[in-house]
């Protein structure tokens, strides 16, 4: 084989290879799309149902503080009623703690994904622009390297952003007095 | 009547703590992040801090440093409430100065309970 066809022919392979990375950047990215629009629903409805239970939940939390105010002591003695909605509303906050901490899981992954997709974007900006010298090899592997470090990096953003609530859950209202 | 400051980006977490205590009888004032609850907390003199520990600005272990540094906040009980649970960060809250450490999502019967014994 003459050097000018092992020229051609390694031309071709780094060529072949810089679509590869095209196909997998666009690939992930339109996958991450379905993805972030999917967190992005839940989180709509999520909130959605946070938001109405707030409202009723601060209906009735009102006026048991109203009552507090006015003279609880007596309204814990006197009125057994009471005691059973404070019970009912103290079960709400509970759960009304969790769908904010599902909620921040929520954002944080989104986050997560928007930035990875905005490497892969960059990553395929960069298969976009014309090679100056399509005959040199070298020029192919320039670019899939640089494709290549974004990919990389849009995966890193994965460890680099903080999470947004950083327990697992085991030790949920566990209390340590020191 | 005591007044507890309570310190969480979360306004709805910051609403759960709030009401819980204010049933109890307790008064609450609220800041959205470390560096607002100092500054509350200079401008109100406080009984009790209860902070978030992940928060813009100034999270919760370096308000409770920052709070021991002053006079008036040497004694006073500072709970940490996170969804933190490692040892390592239990270890650096109470070298910070903090109380305790309690991970959300919280009890309202232990949270009052804690709250009393703390402040007893």
């Amino acid at each position: 084989m003459s050097n000018g066809e092992m020229g051609a022919r390694n031309t071709r392979h780094a060529e072949q290879a810089a679509d590869l990375l095209v196909t997998v950047a666009s690939s992930l990215n339109e996958r991450l799309a379905v993805t972030a629009g999917e967190l992005a629903r839940s989180q709509d409805l999520l909130r959605e149902a946070s938001d109405e239970l707030m409202t009723a939940f601060r209906g009735a939390a009102d006026r048991i503080v109203a009552a507090q105010r006015q003279g609880a002591a007596e309204l814990r003695e006197e009125n057994a009623e009471y005691v059973v909605v404070l019970d009912h509303l103290y079960r709400a906050v509970q759960h009304l703690q969790s769908h904010d901490l599902v909620n921040q899981l929520i954002d944080a992954q989104k986050l997560r994904v928007d930035k990875m997709r905005e490497k892969l974007v960059q990553a395929l900006a960069l298969a976009g622009t014309p090679i100056t010298e399509p005959d040199e090899p070298e020029k192919w592997i320039e670019r899939s390297r640089a494709m290549l470090d974004c990919i990389i990096a849009g995966i890193a953003q994965i460890d680099e952003e903080p999470a947004a609530t950083g327990g697992d859950g085991k030790h949920a209202g566990s209390v340590d007095l020191f | 009547m005591k007044t507890v400051l309570a310190v969480d980006d979360s306004a709805t977490m910051r609403e759960m703590v709030a009401f819980v205590l204010e049933s109890a009888g307790y008064r609450v004032l609220e800041a959205e992040d470390g560096a607002k609850g100092l500054e509350r907390a200079r401008a109100t003199p406080v009984d009790l801090v209860i902070t978030d520990q992940n928060m813009p600005n100034m999270d919760g272990i370096t308000l409770v440093r920052s709070l021991r540094e002053l006079r008036e906040y040497k004694a006073i009980p500072i709970l940490l409430l996170t969804t933190e649970s490692s040892d390592t960060m239990k270890s650096q809250g109470r070298a910070a100065g903090a109380t305790g450490w309690l991970v959300k999502p919280f009890d309202p019967a232990t949270l009052l309970e804690v709250v009393r014994k703390v402040l007893r």
